[in-house]
């Protein structure tokens, strides 16, 4: 009954739609009184929309449309209300046949104006914060864009902090995205193309690369994809991605996802292609591979021994986090010989009391692991710490200290869920913690023959993934030696002193 | 990506059906035996000694609560007719399964030396869940089973504290796998690490005993730990060892501390009668000096090496004079040196290597280099 109240439900809406969609198309009248009425009807039970009328000299009606909140009406007041109403026409009445044309020329000049003719096309620039002037005896609309409204201030993305760099962050309005992404890249071959996603929201979309450096392959698929995509509207950028990525089956990410105008343009500088939505702060990059997912914006802005080195201490705690508990597993479990004497001494004595076997205990901590980081990031800020001191006291503690767990157990997981958070891109850190539990189950029934088939699996998937036509693990497999140097290390830049011509795009 | 898929599924279950390797073993369903002794009994069956860790008494974490007084080991045996038969009597006596994969030491008491190793060996090689990374020891005047059960003063086990004698003796690790390489060679004869136990039941090492291969490794002899470090400086094993030596012309004491020992050993036929060139160089520092010589000037030091290299030279003479007509054992390793240079020749040698080693003409140089003079010139009794 419920679903077909809900299907029933969608059928009339959908219908809706598609009547506001022919009658939207239909140009405006010359009768105010008919434009009216049907905008009215257009904006039945919309109380925020305001319909203003004005009488000049008891003659010419204006009609003033705008969405309250979202109007700057000190604007209207000075630059549209004050000359209409007591300054009067500039060369009287009746002179000039078309008011909105004059008004546009003459009146509001210092305005940003726009004549449209269809409905559909002013009601939708109503709801983006436009101001409307219908004049009667007119076919054409005055829009002027006055809009003001409350947003978030540019501030530091703190999911993505650096120490060294710029520090303002995307926000969730378009224009102030492309506008900072713009103040970085200051050339006219920043191609920024609008688009427009949804049958009933229809947000705003934009897709920026530089033109001549963008590889014309990914743009094109991006470009494809983007328009076949079905979806009412778009909330977040994560619509898109889910929608244009290669697969839905892989746990790698295969866009990079920031909220920091500097990574945006260092990735558009290298070719890549960046997809920004109305509404959200986090703009897509594509593609990326498995090595950018590892590299922090900073990597670049600091000097590169210290990178390199950090770099490496990345990597090794990317393999540590996804191996160490199937690894302690396999040792303890099947290849006993290969633990040293004292070590296992030490391992065996803390096991002594333990009442469950080795792999339900990591299961089982792992699980509680998980479930502590998640109940970390949804909690209020100030009962957050509260989380850690639980989790780290009472579950750690104390279960050790109870014989329910063994020590090593909880160094364990513990160590490895920490190093899972060394990755600074934080999403990346997701496929680490999906692939320890496979690896968990493969290394507990068939040691360490069964984590290195599940290493074999993974690598394999890598190995095939390619998002937009480039190999997740370029530039490793394939090899381009050329570029290798900037995974291995952070390749520093040239030095100036020797004056010699530096034309490699060396950014981040 | 499906097909990777599918192949996986296809290399899990071969594995599954082709190995059937579910040999799930939780460390608390153990027992580490971490050294195994072997003893004859008087009726000439193998006994069997396994030293067992108890983990709970080892201590190693803060919790273990009443455990203190426990101890760390124990020491089971079992009597048999050869060397596995043991063990389903040891296993019997025990709640755990044993464990052999952390084995550290083989200590063969000097009856079962005496009464020849040779039939035992079999069982450690053919056995899977044996563990050739064993250090292996004979045990002099006594019997393996004592030493296993004596309380080492550092380490919780005797097995382990075995272990680390031998690095702190600057010997290399003579490891289970050695002694067999050693024993399925043609032209050497095994020399294993001996141990004993003083009437205050600690181990000392001792020296060497040395086995004949050619008799079902019956126990031919033991070396004093000197002659042991002498003829592990001509077979490559020591590391290094100190000389205290009488130098006539400085009327006193000189020691040496050797800490870089270098070997060569050349073979020459002449008139089909073979001879042997033992060349070994040794470098090292003076540590003690109690002679009126002064080893920062050049001419006392020249007569400070010539004088220990001329009586390492005679000993190492003697050592292998001893070895030559008492032992007539080639420890040494010269049938190797043969076998290498002249294999033609080895052919017909190797049927008789023992007597042709025991009339062989050895001639031994010893170079001794004073790298360093010591932190004070002369000594400090003859200082003004």
């Amino acid at each position: 009954m419920d679903l077909f109240r809900k299907s029933h439900l969608k059928n009339k809406l959908k219908t809706n739609i598609n009547q506001s969609i022919e009658n939207s198309s239909s140009n405006i009248s010359k009768n105010i009184a008919e434009n009216e009425k049907f905008l009215k009807n257009m904006f039945q039970n919309c109380s925020d929309i305001i319909f203003r009328e004005i009488t000049i000299h008891g003659e010419t009606k204006l009609l003033l449309i705008y969405v309250d909140g979202m109007i700057n009406t000190d604007i209207i007041i000075t630059n549209i209300l004050k000359p209409l109403m007591y300054d009067g026409m500039p060369q009287g009445l009746g002179t000039i046949d078309s008011i909105v044309q004059m008004c546009g020329q003459e009146l509001f000049s210092v305005l940003q104006t726009k004549k449209l003719s269809k409905l559909g096309d002013i009601a939708e620039h109503i709801l983006k914060g436009n101001l409307a002037i219908l004049a009667d005896g007119e076919d054409t609309a005055l829009l002027s864009n006055v809009s003001k409204f409350k947003t978030r201030a540019v501030e530091e993305p703190y999911n993505e902090a650096s120490i060294r760099g710029p520090k303002e962050g995307f926000t969730e309005l378009l224009r102030t995205n492309t506008t900072m992404l713009r103040r970085i890249l200051t050339t006219p071959k920043l191609k920024i193309e609008s688009l427009k996603i949804g049958k009933l929201l229809q947000t705003d979309v934009v897709i920026a690369y530089i033109e001549g450096i963008v590889s014309m392959s990914v743009l094109n698929e991006v470009r494809k994809r983007i328009n076949r995509i079905q979806i009412e509207g778009i909330l977040e950028s994560g619509y898109i991605e889910e929608s244009i990525e290669e697969t839905h089956l892989s746990p790698f990410p295969q866009m990079n996802v920031t909220e920091r105008p500097d990574v945006v343009a260092a990735g558009l500088l290298r070719g890549k292609v960046a997809v920004i939505s109305n509404g959200s702060p986090c703009a897509l990059v594509i593609p990326v591979t498995f090595w950018e997912g590892l590299q922090a914006p900073d990597d670049y802005y600091e000097r590169f021994m210290f990178v390199s080195l950090i770099r490496w201490v990345r990597y090794i705690f990317v393999f540590f986090s996804v191996l160490f508990p199937s690894v302690y597993i396999a040792l303890t479990n099947y290849h006993i010989e290969l633990i040293p004497l004292k070590l296992m001494m030490t391992i065996a004595t803390l096991r002594e009391r333990d009442p469950f076997p080795t792999m339900i205990e990591v299961f089982m901590m792992e699980f509680v692991f998980e479930g502590l980081r998640e109940a970390g990031i949804r909690l209020p800020k100030q009962i957050g710490p509260l989380v850690s001191i639980v989790g780290a006291l009472v579950i750690g503690e104390a279960a050790v200290r109870a014989g329910l767990i063994s020590a090593p157990i909880v160094i364990v997981v513990a160590a490895a869920g920490i190093s899972s958070f060394i990755i600074p891109r934080y999403r990346f850190g997701y496929p680490l913690r999906m692939l320890r539990f496979p690896l968990l189950m493969l290394s507990g029934t068939f040691g360490l023959f069964g984590l290195a088939i599940g290493m074999i699996a993974i690598l394999i998937h890598l190995i095939h993934l390619s998002p937009f036509g480039t190999p997740y693990l370029t530039p490793v497999t394939p090899q381009i030696t050329r570029r290798l140097k900037d995974v291995l290390m952070r390749w520093p830049r040239k030095r100036a002193i020797h004056n010699e011509p530096n034309n490699e795009v060396d950014q981040p | 990506m499906k097909r990777a898929g599918k192949l996986c599924l296809v290399f899990l279950l071969i594995v599954l059906s082709t190995t059937g390797c579910w040999n799930l073993r939780e460390p608390d369903q153990l027992a580490f035996a971490l050294g195994t002794a072997l003893d004859l009994t008087k009726d000439g069956l193998v006994e069997a000694s396994v030293q067992i860790a108890i983990p709970s008494g080892v201590g190693g974490g803060q919790d273990s609560g009443g455990g203190m007084n426990k101890k760390s080991f124990r020491v089971i045996s079992a009597n048999g007719k050869n060397a596995y038969d043991t063990i389903p009597i040891l296993q019997a006596q025990l709640s755990r399964n044993l464990f052999f994969g952390h084995r550290k030491v083989i200590l063969i008491g000097q009856h079962m030396a005496e009464h020849g190793i040779g039939n035992l060996l079999d069982e450690f090689v053919r056995n899977p869940q044996s563990e050739l990374r064993s250090r292996i020891y004979v045990v002099k005047d006594g019997q393996g089973k004592d030493v296993l059960s004596v309380e080492p003063i550092f380490e919780p086990f005797t097995s382990t504290s075995l272990v680390s004698e031998q690095t702190s003796l600057n010997l290399k690790h003579y490891y289970f796998h050695d002694f067999l390489t050693v024993t399925l060679s043609q032209g050497m004869q095994p020399m294993l690490p001996a141990v004993s136990l003083t009437a205050l039941k600690q181990i000392v090492y001792t020296g060497s005993a040395i086995l004949n291969k050619d008799d079902g490794l019956k126990l031919a002899g033991f070396l004093n730990i000197k002659e042991s470090s002498y003829a592990n400086w001509i077979t490559g094993r020591q590391t290094g060892f100190a000389i205290t030596s009488f130098v006539t012309q400085g009327d006193g004491n000189v020691s040496l501390k050797l800490q870089s020992l270098g070997r060569r050993i050349r073979v020459k036929r002449v008139n089909e009668r073979i001879l042997i060139d033992v060349q070994l160089i040794g470098k090292g520092n003076i540590v003690e000096n109690n002679t009126n010589l002064d080893p920062t000037k050049l001419k006392d030091l020249y007569i400070i090496q010539d004088e220990l290299s001329q009586t390492t030279q005679k000993s190492i003479q003697q050592l292998i004079e001893k070895v030559q007509k008492r032992y007539k054992t080639d420890i040494f390793g010269f049938g190797e040196s043969v076998h290498q240079q002249y294999p033609q020749q080895w052919k017909t040698l190797k049927r008789t290597w023992n007597d042709t080693f025991s009339k062989l003409h050895v001639s031994v140089k010893v170079e001794l280099q004073c790298k360093d003079p010591g932190e004070t010139n002369s000594s400090i009794m003859s200082m003004p």
